[in-house]
Formats: structure tokens, sequence, C-alpha cells
């Protein structure tokens, strides 16, 4: 008796929620005809006169730099009196990230910004936003298709090719050898942060790589390695790493060796945080880091431009590096710092 | 002026709920004196138990310890006071050795504040020895029968110093000889001036080891008497409110004709045995409507003859069985019941019910895919059969829904009865079918056994209560390490018969008395 | 037959009760029921509103809910099963993993048909889950151990079989693209209104709450849940329906792997990482005991919509995602303490 109640209670429990949505379906008819209608709408733009709520769908905050990402958004975005931002996290999960951008649509977001955890799961969602009239900035990583708005971010080959260049010209201009620390096998930054780099070297021939590690983009795989290059290598001029936890775990190492001092490490990214590239830089354990930008300044920047001033957008805008060395880190640590 | 009793509960109330508990007990125990409460399940012997040790709170009444109110609040108190209980499922860490478990949170330590294993095992080994247990303290509890696990719960609560013990049902999984080895050391308790409250359905034990009892029925007081002024049947009309007249039913002889024939049954050891003997070289003839009883003591092998019987012993079992003339493969469960073989086990609690289920659930549990189609259960039909049952079984509950577990024990050993006949048995196996369960419920077993033999069915019952054996079996098989020494005519079988022939020494036995 | 006028109705079981105030039994068994309606009112309650309508009950987003809850809602299904019998199973997030991968490998690199691939994929998430039944219900080798290996085992056949990338899926005929009926399982049917994979989620559900009040195998698996030396002894078959079981989660988790592809475009063997835990929490809240033998599909598919509807209103109102994962864990303890408490009183 009772477990037939609690059965049809179960099932009622599955069915309201259909039946409710189904009741609201043909109520909705009208409206979702013209929400199909919006891009012609979305042409009508409210200028500055209109507040705007932005969605900020962030793929892991977890790691450092999408944290950055975020804190650049929420410290721009400040700056600007129409926009409301609010932020998800997927949690390094595209089924999740998914679930938050149809969120954001069901608050009725005025702009998206997304920086997605892979691309084919996340292009689906982000057509159905954009051909909802939303628009759309893509952010460091790109979706499958044109159904965006604006895509930000910035050349990992360039970056590799600038620290080469920094290591052919002002550190090793007479030659030298260098160890690599490189990222994860098989993610695109690691691959093209290698090529850039030799590609940035090709200028000076005396500069020999003359071994390579494999770090993950991980601080701990970092250190671990360098200690067994360490042993095998007699003469190390320069350690590039394609990451600056890499690069602090290699400086670590050598430190436990001794042998810091003989050589010079460089990292990329620069994140201002107390536990970040440019720190390291300001006291002395790295040579130099480059910037590898958030782009969230630039994000919000571009959805000003679209919302209140109503212009057009460039579909991309690459992003430009910085080096930083122990002259300018103080200097750009300030300048980049959101708290 | 004479001193105060050693314990005095007066005028105890409890209810739970709408339902009286207890409604004004008074229960005096004298130093060095056995004291038997008696009552049927539900009267409330186990809520004044709990009440003693601190478990329940009564909601009136006072309690006195040598004159003394005392309020015990939790079983911390109790014990600090000094009142010791053993219950029916014993407070033991199975996984732990004998000794672990006799100073489990009194550990005696070491100067360095470590374990000291030395006197442990010392301390275990005399405690052992005190109440005469042949143990080695270093056997882990899940290898003891629950007998032997029952004896260290003992020497555990007379390590504790304990004014007043209360032992609930002691000797319902004693073997014979150990029932004499706990009577043995009462005499000990006495001379120490403990007082003993000693819970039991048994009659026999009550007139042996008791000097004064107690009889509680409906939460109330039904009586009082002292043991060797008052006969057997006096006492259980108090406990039920009326004499009942015969406790074991007449019943017609067997028929000729051979139900189960087994030859040469042997059972390989298996990894663990802790001290229990696997069947050796078993022969055994059982009649159509013939009631065989298996007696031996406890470890002699009768739960593990009727286990290889029902299939239990797997690929260890050898030797041939045959049902009706057929030869039949028994090497799983499964195999026994499409043979037409029942078992109700020993144990209901652990081998025999599913507590958290229904009454319906639990009758038809082995009954199910008979009752289904194509594996999709009829409804009606099974509401039939347990309708059924529930009725020709007498079982009482409030409807075939109730959880099992709200059901007395008597009445829960009819529902795994229940379960097995539905599949209508050709041979029935049945383990301490009786064990907890009281003398009204327990009459009604043996007539339902009885009725069943009548109508043709072959019963093999296990049974550590002898009296029972000689009741209700047309023949008692006797076994002794995994073999049958001896089967004697259930007419003129004795207990002293029996006892010789399970015992390697022919020790005599005080004569212990039959209920009823 | 003198005996039988002593005690005409069965009086209760004398208990110990040290606690003053007493749950209705009945509070319990619809725990679930009304934790998943005061979730719902409190939805209701603290949803945003735009322009007088109530965000929250939007029919868009009611939909979206049960989509987002579909593969966990079936994953959560077979645990039940597996839980009833007190086990667990901690494959079933790598397993839709690895039904994933396979699946956008069967149709990209393959070039199978969406029916063929399908069936491949059930089959082997389903000789998966049996093979985890039978080491676990013959060998004796805890469920826990057994599935924790297998949750290894799958997520490495899932890389070895992808390379260890995901694989994206295209559509359109020819070679080298996945067949257009694929993409089913990202679109929505009655008008585009209701998402397939709510749709199947819904059907599993029902068929699951056939199973457990109309056969014998669900009578089986409670009995074996709650007392598994008592069953052996009534003559059920306990190591045949301990693997069904496990066949029966490893089948599901499949499923929900095809769902996974189809809905994301594509496979990755790092999918459903951590779903398991998920299907746990939802079995959990609703009211399924870990020891075996107590609980019901009826409380997990509550447990599923509750999980569900929670994600949705605290993202609607953007709270922040770690403080979305302490009142997950609230509620997760809140609701085994409610069980733990009705064990104690009884």
């Amino acid at each position: 008796m009772s477990r037939t109640i609690r059965a049809l209670t179960a099932l009622c429990g599955t069915a309201a929620l259909f039946a409710v949505a189904a009741c609201g379906t043909e109520s909705d008819v009208p409206e979702s005809a013209g929400g199909s209608a919006q891009p012609d709408e979305g042409t009508e733009c409210a200028g500055a006169d209109g507040e705007y709520l932005i969605g900020m769908s962030q793929a892991n905050v977890a790691e450092p730099y999408r944290q950055q990402m975020d804190d650049d958004i929420e410290a721009a975005a400040a700056e600007v009196d129409q926009f409301e931002v609010v932020f998800a996290d997927a949690a390094q999960d595209n089924a999740k990230q998914v679930a938050d951008v149809e969120n954001f649509l069901t608050q009725g977001i005025d702009l998206l910004i997304i920086s997605p955890n892979e691309a084919a799961p996340l292009t689906a969602v982000v057509e159905r936003a954009y051909n909802e009239g939303i628009p759309v900035i893509v952010l460091d990583r790109k979706i499958e298709g044109d159904s965006y708005t604006q895509f930000i971010g910035a050349d990992n080959t360039e970056i590799g090719r600038a620290a080469g260049e920094y290591v052919a010209t002002e550190l090793l201009p007479d030659g030298g050898s260098v160890v690599e620390l490189k990222g994860l096998p098989g993610s695109t930054p690691a691959q093209e942060r290698a090529d850039g780099f030799r590609a940035g070297i090709a200028a000076n021939p005396n500069i020999e790589i003359i071994a390579e590690g494999v770090g993950d983009w991980l601080r701990e795989k970092g250190q671990s390695q360098f200690e067994a290059i360490l042993q095998a290598q007699q003469a190390i001029d320069v350690v590039y790493a394609h990451n600056d936890p890499m690069a602090e775990g290699a400086y670590l190492a050598a430190q436990a060796a001794s042998r810091q001092s003989e050589m010079s490490f460089i990292g990329i990214d620069a994140l201002p945080i107390p536990s970040g590239g440019i720190k390291a830089v300001e006291e002395g354990r790295l040579s130099a880091t480059f910037v590898y930008p958030t782009g969230g300044k630039e994000a919000i920047a571009t959805a000003e431009e679209i919302l209140v001033q109503c212009a057009e957008v460039d579909k991309e805008q690459i992003l430009e590096t910085e080096l930083i060395t122990v002259e300018n880190a103080a200097e750009i640590y300030a300048r980049n710092a959101t708290q | 002026m004479t001193a105060p009793p050693l314990l005095a509960m007066r005028g105890i109330v409890k209810h739970f709920g709408g339902v009286h508990a207890l409604r004004g007990v008074d229960l005096t125990v004298g130093a060095g004196e056995v004291h038997a409460l008696l009552g049927e399940n539900g009267a409330g012997k186990s809520t004044l138990m709990n009440i003693l040790s601190g478990v329940v709170r009564p909601d009136g009444g006072g309690i006195e310890l040598a004159g003394e109110p005392v309020a015990l609040g939790s079983p911390a108190e109790a014990q600090a006071a000094g009142v010791a209980m053993i219950h029916q499922e014993l407070d033991l860490v199975p996984q732990a050795t004998v000794t672990e478990n006799l100073f489990l949170g009194r550990e005696p330590r070491t100067r360095l504040r470590t374990l000291d294993r030395a006197a442990m095992r010392r301390h275990a080994r005399e405690l052992l020895d005190d109440i005469g247990v042949e143990l080695a303290p270093s056997r882990r509890l899940s290898s003891l029968r629950v007998g032997e696990q029952q004896m260290v719960a003992i020497a555990k609560a007379l390590s504790l110093d304990a004014r007043i013990l209360v032992m609930d049902e002691p000797t319902s999984a004693l073997s014979d000889s150990e029932v004499e080895r706990l009577f043995a050391i009462i005499p000990g308790l006495r001379r120490r001036g403990v007082g003993v409250v000693f819970i039991s359905h048994r009659m026999d034990e009550i007139a042996v080891v008791a000097d004064r009892g107690t009889v509680l029925r409906d939460g109330r007081n039904a009586g009082s008497f002292v043991v060797a002024e008052t006969p057997p049947a006096e006492i259980i009309r108090m406990m039920v409110g009326q004499p009942i007249e015969q406790l074991f039913p007449d019943r017609e002889p067997p028929a000729e004709r051979v139900r189960l024939r087994v030859r040469d049954l042997t059972v390989a050891d298996g990894s663990d045995l802790g001290g229990r003997s696997e069947p050796r070289g078993v022969d055994l003839d059982v009649r159509e409507g013939e009631v065989l009883g298996l007696a031996g003591l406890l470890g002699a092998g009768r739960t593990e003859l009727l286990d290889a019987l029902f299939g239990l012993a797997g690929h260890r079992l050898s030797g041939t069985v045959e049902l009706d003339g057929e030869p039949v493969r028994l090497s799983d469960p499964r195999d026994a019941i499409a043979a037409g073989i029942g078992y109700v086990p020993e144990d209901r609690r652990a081998s025999g019910l599913v507590m958290m289920e229904s009454v319906a659930a639990n009758i038809v549990l082995a009954a199910l895919p008979a009752l289904a189609r194509a594996g999709w259960r009829r409804a009606a039909r099974e509401r039939e059969a347990v309708a059924s049952s529930i009725r020709d079984l007498h079982i009482k509950t409030a409807s075939a829904e109730s959880a099992v577990g709200t059901l007395s024990g008597g009445n829960q050993q009819k529902v795994v009865f229940a379960r097995h006949l539905l599949r209508q048995p050709r041979l029935l196996l049945l383990d301490d079918p009786t064990r907890g369960v009281d003398i009204g419920a327990k009459s009604e077993i043996y007539r339902l056994l009885a009725g069943l033999a009548t109508s043709g069915l072959a019963v093999v019952v296990a049974s550590s209560e002898l009296p029972e054996l000689l009741g209700i079996c047309d023949r008692i098989a006797v076994l002794r390490g995994g073999r049958i020494v001896t089967v004697l005519d259930g007419r003129d079988a004795t207990q002293e018969a029996i006892l010789a022939a399970a015992s390697i020494e022919q020790n005599s036995n005080p004569s212990r008395m039959e209920a009823g | 037959m003198t005996v039988d006028t002593t005690d005409p109705v069965e009086k209760p079981v004398e208990q110990s009760r040290r606690r003053r105030f007493v749950i209705p039994e009945r509070f319990f068994t619809f725990q679930s029921y009304v934790a998943l309606i005061l979730v719902f009112l409190a939805a209701i309650i603290f949803s945003p509103r735009r322009n007088g309508e109530i965000v929250f009950l939007n029919s868009e987003n009611l939909l979206n809910i049960v989509r987002a809850v579909s593969e966990i809602g079936i994953l959560a299904i077979g645990m039940t099963f597996v839980i009833l019998i007190a086990g667990i199973d901690l494959s079933v997030g790598a397993i839709l993993g690895l039904a994933a991968t396979g699946t956008a490998s069967l149709l990209m690199v393959n070039d199978f048909g969406v029916a063929m691939t399908v069936l491949i994929i059930l089959a082997i998430g389903m000789a998966f889950g049996a093979t985890q039944g039978y080491l676990s219900a013959r060998l004796g080798i805890q469920a826990f151990i057994v599935t924790l290996a297998g949750l290894q085992v799958a997520r490495g056949l899932a890389r070895i079989w992808s390379g260890g990338q995901g694989i994206a899926l295209a559509y359109g005929d020819g070679p080298d693209v996945a067949p257009q009926a694929f993409s089913l399982l990202n679109s929505r049917t009655f008008n585009g209104t209701v998402p397939i994979p709510a749709l199947i989620f819904a059907g599993v559900g029902v068929i699951a709450l056939i199973v457990v009040r109309k056969t014998v195998f669900a009578r089986h698996v409670y009995a074996i849940g709650g007392n598994e030396r008592a069953a052996r002894l009534s003559g059920i078959p306990v190591t045949r329906i301990k693997v069904t079981v496990f066949a029966i989660s490893g089948l599901l988790a499949a499923l929900a792997g095809i769902i996974h592809a189809g809905q994301l475009n594509q496979g990755s063997p790092n999918d459903g990482m951590g779903y398991e835990l998920d299907a746990i929490a939802a079995v959990v809240i609703g009211g399924t005991s870990l020891m075996g033998g107590v609980g019901t599909v009826s409380g997990t598919l509550a447990g599923a919509l509750l999980l569900g509807i929670l994600n949705n209103i605290l993202a609607l109102n953007n709270i922040d995602s770690n403080v979305q994962l302490l009142i997950k864990g609230v509620i997760i303890v809140a609701a085994a303490g409610i069980q733990a408490f009705r064990s104690q009183q009884k």
C-alpha cells in the first residue's frame, strides 16, 4: 500500500517537473517566438542608458591563471557603472559548463564571456546563446565554428619566440646551453611555446638545447625533472620553463645542489599574485618571465564597446606579451595586480 | 532487624508511547541469592532489566541497592554501582581475541604505557580457569561457537566485580556440559554475596539453580515463589495465567516407508573449524511421518550435519543422500530446496529472517519464483499464500505488512517455518527450533510439528534441550565428534542415557527436570 | 490450544529508547519526497524574478534541470540496486567515460552506425559490470575494492582507445563523420521543448520502478541486502543476483556515457570524473541505506532531482561555486543523519 504511494510520489515528482514545464511551455510559445527574433532586436542598442548583466563562465578557477582572469574581469567591470557580472565555475567539467551557460541564459544575461574547458563540448551551447542574439566573447581557448562575437587570446608561439629572442640576444649573446622544461605533452600551449622558442633562438647558432624535461605544468614535477637533469649535465646556462611554477621548481632543485648561481631561469605567465612569476623575478629567483595576459580587462573593454558604445568589434584580438625583468617587475606587479 | 536486601526495585512503571510495559513491578534479590525472573515474551522482563542496567529510565518507582536509593541514569552508572549484564546478544568484538575482549577498554599497561600483553594473557587465563572454561585465550572470538562466546561474556562480567549479575537466558546457547560448568560457578558467587537475576524459559534449569523466583505477566507481578516448595506446573500457571495440560502432544507412529536415506555422509574439514566437528561417516534413515532428534554436546556436529543435508557444505560433501529412493545432489541450498528439503536454522536473526522486511516478504521469500510467472510477481497469489500461512500457523502479527522484527520470538520462528512449508517440503530440518521462545509458543511449535509429521513430513530436529527431544521425537540419534554413536528409541530413552552416549567420560549427571 | 488465549494481540517489542522525542516512522518513509518538495518550494521563494516571472519556474529552466541530472540520475538508479545489496560501485563514472570515448570512436573512427554503436557500447558496459560483480560475489573481494580497481581499468581502457585525447563528434553523411541521427541526443522533442536525455532518464526511471514493484529479482535484491545468509538459505541464487545487479549498473553507466557523448559532441577519457560520488549522494539522499536491504528507486529519483534543483537555484542566484559544494555536503550529511537517527530509534 505505502509502496504504491511512494512510487506514485516519485513519479509525480518527475512528472511534476515535466508537467510544470509543459504548462509553462504553452504560455511561453509567443514569448519564445519573440525570442527567436532577437538577433534583429539585438541591433537595437540601449547604449549608455542601459543596465547590463554579463555572465562569465570559467572552465576551472582552481588554476591560478583562471582565477586571475576572473579577478581581472571583476576589477575592470567595477569601473563600468552599467555592468554587473555574474561568475560560474565549471571545475573542469564540460557538462557543468554547459549547464552554467544554460543557467546564464535562463537568468537573461546581456553578454556572455566564456573561457571554455574544451572546444567541441561547448560549441553547441555557445552557438545557442549567440543565435539568441547574445554577444559572446571567447577567452583564451577557442570554440569550433564562428558563432561568437570576439575571440581574445594570446599567441603562445609569439610568447615562445619572445623568450627565445631574449635568450639569444640578452642572456647568451655568445651562445650556450639551454635546458627546456615542457608543459603537459599534447597540450597546444606546450607545443606552441616549444616551437616559438626554437624559432626565437634560431638567430644565434651557438645556442644549443642540451636537455628537455616534461614537467606537466607542475612545480613539483619541474623540480624532480630538473634534479635528474642536473645530475646528467655539467654545464647549464639557461633554464627555459614553459611556465613559472616549473621554473621555480627547477630553481629549487638547483638551489638544493648549490648550483643556482651558475644559471639563469626564465618562465612564462607572470601572474601578479604573491606566488606568481613577477614576484619571483622581483626577488631574484627568475631572471625573466613573459606575461601571458588573461584578457580579462580586454574582455570588459570589448563588452563596453558592444553594449555601451554600440560599436562593431573585430572577430579576433590577439594580446601582446610583455617581458618582465628585475627592472620593471615591481612596477608591472603594481599595475597588473587587482587587489 | 534484618539487613536490607541487596537489590530492591519497587513499584517500577515504564511506558513507551501509549504502551504500558511495566505497571508497578516489585523485585527483591538478597545477597547470595539466585533469583529467577520469569514471564512470557512481552511480559516486561527485558524492560525491567534494562532499567536495572541503566539503559532505560523508569517513569516511576524506586531502586535501592543494599538499602541505599540509587539513580541508575546510564549503563556506566549502573556498572559503577555493581550491576553487570550478560545479554542475549553479546557485547563482544568478534574480530578480537578472547583476551582482548576480556580487557576491552581496561587493558593493563606497562610502565611505559604500552599494552602489557603478558599480564593480559596471564589474567585472561586466570579468569577463564576461575569458571572452568577450557579455551585458548588467543583464539579469535569469531572462531568460537555461540556457547563458547557466551562463556567469555560471563567471564568478563564476573571479572568486573559485580554485586548483581543479570543473566538474560545465559544457557540458551550452551550445551549441557557447559550449562553444568556455568552452574558449577554459582556456589562461588553465592559465597561472595553476589545476587544473581536469572532469566530463563527452562523450568529444569530454574529448579536446579534458583532459590526464589518472580513471575511477570503483562507488566505486573503475577506471583513469586520459593523454588524448593513450588511445582513447575504451578510456575507455568503463573506465567500463562492458566495451566498447560500437555506440552508435548500425542502423535501417530510413523509410516514404514523411508523418506531420507543417508549413507556414509562425510564433510571434509573447512579452513576454520573452531572446535566444531563436521559429519563423519553418518548413516541415517528417516521415515515418512517420523520426527528424528539429533542430540549431542555443543560442537558434536548437530548443526553441521543439518547444514550438510541442506547443501551448505558444498563440494566438501561426500557420501550418498536419497529422498524417497532418488539420489539427490546437495552442493547448494538451491539443490536442497529443489529436492524438497526445508531448513529452519539455529539463529533466526542471523540466518533466518530479513529483519527490516515485512512478515509477508519473509514468508514468501523462498517461494517467490514458484508464485511468480516468468519472474513477474503475482500479487494476488502472494497475498493468498501469506494469508493462509498466517492463519494455519497462528502467526500473531498486527498485519502481514508489519516488520518481522516487531514479532515475538515464537512468532518470528513460525514465520521461518511458514517460508519453508510454502514450498511443501518432503523433509524438514530444524536446528534448535524453540531457542529463546517462551513456553506458550513452544507448545504451539510442538503441536505444529506433530501435525506436520502426521501429514507425512519427515522431520530432523537438533536440540540442546533434552526434555524437548524426549517429548517430541520418535527416535534420537546421539552425535559425538561428527559421528552418530547411537540411536535411541524416543519412548524409552532417558536424559541419562543420552548424556552417557554424548559424553566421552561417563559422568553422572544431576537429573534435570522436565517442564510440564 | 489453552496457551493461545494469553496473548491475543501482539505486543510491541520492548525497546530501549533513551530519547524523549520520537519522529513518526511515516516521516522517514517520505523523507526524500518531503525534502524534494521543500527544496522545490525554497527554489520558488528564492528564485530571481524577471518581469514578474519566477525565473526558476520557467519551463525551459525546469527542463534544463531534468536534462542536467539525467546522466547522474541514470547512474544513481543502477547504484541504488548495488547499494541495496550492500555493495558500492565506484566505477560508474569511469565506465561513463569509457562509453563516451568508445561511442565517439566507433562513430567517427570506425564509421559504425548508431544502432550498432549503441549496442556494442551497452554490451561493453554490461560485461564490465558483470565482471566486477562476479569478482566481488564469487571471490568475495569487497565491492569497494573491485570497483575501485574497475575505475582505474575503465579510465585506462578509455585512454588507450582514444590515445588519451577527446574525440570530437562531427555530423554528416560519409566517412569520418557521425550519422546525423546521433545528434538527436543533443536535441529536444515535442516542438523542441523536452530534451531527449531527460526523456531517456524518465523512461529508465519508470522501468526501474516497475522492476522494483513487480519482479522476483527485486525481492531477491532486497533479501540479499537485508540478510545474505537468510537469502542463501531460502534458495536465492545469491551470486547470480549480485552479478546481475553489477551488470545493470554497468549497463546504465554505459547508457549515460552514450548520452554524455551525444550531449557534449565529444567523447573524452576524462568524462564523468567524480560522477560516481554524485550518484551515491543521490541514492543516500533518497533514503537508501549503505548497509543494504533498505531503500527505494523512487527515493533515488527524488534525490537526483533534489540535487539538480539545488544546483540550479544556487547557480541562478550566482552563489559562489565553492559555497555550492558546502551546501551539497551539508544536505548529504543531513540525509545520512536522519537515517542514522531512524536506525537508532528502531
